[in-house]
């Protein structure tokens, strides 16, 4: 058994995989460490369509998108730890040592001198938007609802409410009604819906679900399963108006209310985390402040494609082995700073000395339409792009190049200004 | 002395109605109508401290929806006609700690729970505080115990192998003035029993606890503080208590006496009726319904609500022991809560206290977190409200004499009371166990001659858990049983091992949330959103059960209502 | 009469006021060509890919995901599903391996989109 290696990747979802493949092209020796039984993340689950239109051109199913990943990682003979679990973290001189478990090593180290931490993100719960209640069996997040049906075959409610216009929940929605269940209807706070367009139209109204916008569940009602919830509109400030609730009766709820990053394994060595994002703050080869330490695909910020998941999770692999293989010179960091109408931005640094092109992935805050996109360095703008519209569950990618920064550029400001509703 | 004319004088002061007051045996019976549960509330106060044994509270609330209580949905007669020395009823922390004491003695012990599990109510809703008993007031039952209690746990937790953390309490000073009274309050602490008080000035303070509130002026430090996981030291002296010999009935509800003269004969249940030498009443909110029914009922019990938030496991760098903040001039028994590591590694926020008319009701409202946010969250200035990953409620057992009812009936032969059970009742349970107990073996001494166990061991050997073991100790138990080596959930870093131990156990865990007691699989940050499924086939399989049975918590909770699909009469051509 | 329908081509999600049929088919709302085909499309004959599970007889792979190789019309979809809930996979099939010739008299072959494999022992 390798114990030491150029690249470990924690973590064989989409972004895991292709930062292993990539890793390996790059001619580092690099494995897998997986905690479920089977590669794929949370693709497994994720068995509808519509993956891959950009990486591979064609719509492909989660499952189908994740097992061309599986089979190019097995083609170039990567390891995968499955079923094991990494139980620490830490560094050891220039490298890094993980202490994992699993049912045949019992505990073992392995060490690499680069680090891609692929490891997804987790879903958002009732009680962390406050809904309230007692705590009956039905309330479900919807990743948890795709596990069931789509994994164990378990039907989990027959009659649904679906917190959060989000695609999973969206998706869910449809799933629940195929397989038999009754969906009462979408709730979402805000004024707009989250998914995609796509996911109204083909899960919602191709079967008639209704979409209640600006309304929101507060209560759950049921002592020993859910018997009901309460929905309130809510006023613009996204607060609800409890005067005006009403019970919609139901035996389960399912939340899509958002994703957070997962990197909770990373914070003892002491990662730099973006607030906006959840994920690590990196360069546009995504390396953390910690050196050695990657990041790629959800755990760095939550995608709408799994198509930038991939791509990410290859910048990722193939800045990996570089550095692994010693071939990176020291960085030379620029900041990119966001303005105007964007949520995020990532990269938030730029390495000027690793030079190329940075893929830039950005939301915006709000829908805006005629927008317009500069990147400036001191006086010189680098970049102009327009958008007839931009929204907020919609991320935007740009490349840039950075020979075209001046030399010595300090900071890098990314400026969005739209107009409202457009 | 009691004065049923100082009682009538209070009732009338309140202004809310047409109220009276009659003395019954040594305690006084209010009766009469108002408007509100505030009012209700107010007249039980009102009547308290007036030289009575106890107050009940009969007073009507017009327009009181009842309580919808819970009632197991068994029927059955598999206990008809057995007999017990020592029947307890509630198991919850007292009546499990009673139990286990019990067992010391040559005796046929019963625990009677209705729930599905042990630690379902107040036992499990609470903060875990071992309270170093500076609260209670001198001369009380509360204090008595709590101080003994608090001293027992050490050996309770060596014994047990529950963990216990004495971390220490510190008690916030708002207004430098109050430093004045602070050599006051030591003195007290002192005469109270309390082991150990350190005044600390606002340095200090920010020395132990560099992110206290700015707003603080000093602090008084109680060593003796501690803080264990409720549900762990319930599930450890019952499951001690097994090991000795007794029997935990759970799903089984008492419905009544029949009673004999002067002694209950019989004790009635969803599960058929049960002779008993003694019974002991550790009923917890429902404690007052049970003395009713052997007519001994001399007070009442009101719930009074708290609202928990746990916050990450991140914060738990954050603060290194309990730090409140009490507010000057709010009642005594309303100004508890603050922030407080859990064994486990998280910090607790709060409880508040809100009196609620429902003993059962756990539901959490949007109020109960502003008051959490607002007066608990700015006491540790690290803190942000997204660092909750859930909350919960929990309902306190209290009379309106505010104090403990740990005692053998006046006038039952055969019933000895542990009721009125609240804070600081968890710090004060062995102490309260080691008592009943005596009482116990006292009443059976006049009915049979009780002999000291031989074969009672105190120490039991608790199912290894993971996170406590060195990783050599976790190699070896892998290779021993590989099921260990199987991570099912992934915040609290749970093996499929450890749910499979947690289900064979003594006092088996039997639903995803008794898992969830047992061995925290699902209490991290994503709340089971991972786990709750692979927990689910897990529990199916030991239990032999089909997933569809699979229960949360309660029958009635089932986790997935079918198959997707009903199974198929063909076959693909593959 | 108009009907509106939200064109799902790109994300901008024209909105599209859409008369007539046929030849005489009227689009209006839409920003680029590919507004007028969909609405087409919608209007006669909407169809789309079904996305679903198939029971098997392996306990570790309880359900197998499947998809229509093709589109289904949207008003066949449940006719689908029903065939499709009394399949049991009993061999362990890769993607792409057909599982139902042809779907609910649509002519449209239904395929395993998932690995069904052997487990772990594949990976390391």
């Amino acid at each position: 058994m390798r114990k030491d290696w150029d690249v470990i990747v924690i973590g064989a979802g989409p972004a895991g995989l292709a930062a292993a493949a990539a890793a390996c092209d790059a001619g580092a020796g690099v494995c897998l460490v997986e905690r479920e039984s089977r590669p794929g993340g949370i693709l497994k689950q994720c068995i509808h369509d519509g993956f891959g239109l950009v990486r591979y051109g064609e719509k492909l199913t989660g499952p189908e998108y994740a097992w061309r990943d599986i089979e190019a990682v097995r083609r170039r003979n990567i390891p995968i730890w499955t079923e094991t679990f990494l139980l620490e973290l830490q560094r050891a001189g220039d490298g890094f040592v993980l202490t994992m478990q699993n049912r045949e090593q019992a505990v073992f180290q392995l060490t690499a001198r680069a680090l891609v931490a692929a490891t997804g993100c987790r879903e958002r719960t009732a009680r962390q938007i406050f809904i309230h209640g007692q705590r009956p069996a039905g309330i479900y997040t919807a990743g948890t609802v795709q596990h069931m049906i789509n994994i164990q075959g378990y039907l989990p409610g027959r009659r649904c409410v679906i917190l959060g216009s989000g695609d999973i929940g969206l998706i869910m929605a449809r799933r629940l009604v195929l397989e038999g269940a009754r969906v009462e209807g979408v709730y979402e706070i805000k004024p707009e819906p989250s998914g995609l367009t796509r996911n109204l139209v083909q899960c919602l109204q191709d079967y008639n679900i209704p979409l209640h916008l600006s309304t929101t569940v507060t209560r759950v009602l049921g002592r020993e399963r859910v018997e009901g919830v309460v929905v309130c509109p809510a006023d613009e400030n996204l607060r609800p108006l409890p005067d005006r609730g009403r019970i919609v009766p139901c035996d389960t709820l399912v939340l899509s209310v958002g994703l957070i990053p997962e990197n909770d394994i990373l914070e003892p060595l002491g990662v730099e985390l973006n607030p906006r994002t959840g994920g690590p703050v990196v360069d546009q080869r995504l390396a953390a402040n910690v050196p050695g330490l990657f990041s790629c695909g959800n755990a760095l910020h939550v995608n709408d494609l799994v198509d930038y998941v991939s791509e990410s999770g290859e910048i990722a692999g193939r800045a990996a082995a570089a550095y692994a293989l010693g071939r990176t010179q020291p960085p030379n960091h620029a900041e990119l700073v966001p303005e105007g109408d964007i949520l995020y931005a990532v990269p938030g640094r730029l390495d000027l000395a690793a030079g190329g092109k940075a893929v830039v992935y950005l939301r915006a805050n709000r829908t805006i339409g005629n927008a317009r996109l500069t990147i400036s360095a001191g006086d010189k703008t680098v970049l102009r792009k327009r958008y007839p519209v931009l929204r907020p569950p919609e991320m935007e990618r740009i490349v840039l190049d950075l020979a075209d920064l001046p030399a010595g550029a300090g900071a890098v400001k990314l400026s969005l200004r739209g107009e409202e509703n457009g | 002395m009691a004065n049923i004319r100082a009682v009538q004088k209070a009732l009338d002061a309140l202004g809310i109605g047409k109220l009276e007051a009659r003395p019954w045996r040594r305690s006084v019976v209010l009766e009469g109508r108002v408007r509100t549960w505030q009012d209700y509330i107010r007249a039980g106060y009102a009547a308290a401290g007036k030289g009575f044994k106890g107050v009940v509270n009969d007073i009507e609330v017009e327009g009181l929806e009842r309580e919808r209580e819970y009632i197991p949905p068994v029927r059955d007669n598999t206990l008809e006609g057995k007999q017990f020395d020592v029947i307890v009823i509630g198991g919850g922390v007292i009546g499990c700690a009673i139990a286990r004491e019990l067992t010391r003695w040559q005796l046929r012990v019963a625990v009677l729970e209705k729930e599905d599990d042990v630690a379902k109510q107040t036992s499990s809703r609470n903060n875990g505080m071992i309270h170093p008993g500076i609260a209670p007031a001198r001369g009380t039952k509360k204090l008595h115990y709590n101080i003994l209690g608090n001293r027992m746990y050490t050996q309770a937790a060596r014994e047990l192998g529950f963990a216990l953390e004495r971390c220490g309490s510190l008690i916030l000073l708002e207004k430098s003035w109050y430093r004045l009274l602070a050599p006051l309050a030591k003195q007290q602490a002192l005469q109270k029993g309390v082991d150990g008080v350190i005044l600390l000035s606002r340095r200090e303070v920010f020395r132990r606890e560099p992110y206290a509130t700015p707003a603080q002026r000093g602090g008084v430090l109680l060593p003796s503080a501690g803080v264990v996981a409720p549900y762990d030291v319930t599930v450890a002296f019952a499951e001690n208590a097994v090991e000795n010999g007794a029997q935990v009935f759970l799903h089984t509800m008492v419905q009544g006496f029949a009673m004999e003269h002067d002694r209950i004969a019989r004790v009635l249940t969803n599960r058929g009726r049960i002779r008993a030498k003694v019974v002991v009443n550790a009923a917890g909110v429902w404690a007052d319904k049970v003395a009713g029914w052997a007519n001994d009922r001399f007070f009442t019990i009101h719930g009074r609500k708290g609202t928990i938030a746990i916050l990450d496991k991140k914060t738990r760098a954050y603060q290194s022991g309990v730090l409140a903040m009490p507010r000057l001039g709010s009642k005594a028994h309303t100004k508890g809560g603050g922030i407080n590591p859990t064994v486990e590694g998280n910090l607790l926020m709060g409880p508040n206290a809100v009196e609620v008319p429902w003993r059962e009701d756990w539901s959490t409202g949007p109020e109960d977190m502003e008051f959490l946010l607002s007066r608990h969250l700015p006491l540790n200035t690290r803190l942000r409200p997204g660092d909750i990953i859930t909350y919960f409620a929990g309902v306190r057992a209290c009379t309106f004499e505010e104090d403990f009812v740990v005692e053998p009936s006046e006038y039952v032969a055969n019933l000895v009371h542990a009721a009125g059970i609240q804070s600081p009742g968890l710090a004060a349970a062995p102490a309260i166990a080691r008592d009943v107990a005596e009482m116990a073996v006292k009443l059976l001494s006049g009915v049979m001659e009780v002999r000291p166990n031989p074969r009672f061991n105190p120490v039991r050997r608790p199912n290894p858990r993971l996170t406590d073991l060195s990783l050599e100790e976790r190699a070896l138990l892998i290779r021993s049983n590989p099921a260990y080596g199987r991570i099912v959930c992934r915040c609290e870093a749970v093996s499929e091992g450890e749910i499979v131990a947690a289900v064979k156990s003594p006092v088996p865990a039997l639903s995803v949330d008794a898992v969830k007691r047992r061995v925290r699989a699902g209490m991290g940050r994503c709340q089971g959103g991972f786990c709750t499924p692979a927990v689910l086939d897990i529990l199916a399989r030991e239990t032999g059960v089909p997933p569809t049975r699979v229960v949360k918590g309660r029958p009635g909770s089932e986790l997935v209502l079918a198959p997707t699909k009903e199974p198929g009469e063909g076959s693909a051509d593959a | 009469m108009a009907k509106e329908l939200i064109c799902i081509q790109c994300p901008q999600g024209c909105r599209l006021q859409v008369s007539g049929r046929g030849e005489g088919l009227k689009v209006r709302g839409n920003k680029c060509a590919r507004g007028i085909a969909y609405a087409g499309k919608e209007l006669t004959n909407p169809s789309r890919t079904l996305t679903t599970t198939v029971r098997t007889c392996f306990p570790d792979f309880p359900v197998l995901p499947v998809r229509t190789r093709g589109e289904v019309p949207l008003a066949r979809i449940f006719a689908c599903m029903e065939e499709i809930n009394a399949v049991r996979v009993e061999r362990r099939l890769r993607p792409g391996d057909v599982v139902l010739d042809r779907l609910a008299g649509t002519g449209v072959p239904l395929i395993a989109t998932a690995d069904m494999g052997e487990g772990k022992a594949v990976y390391h």
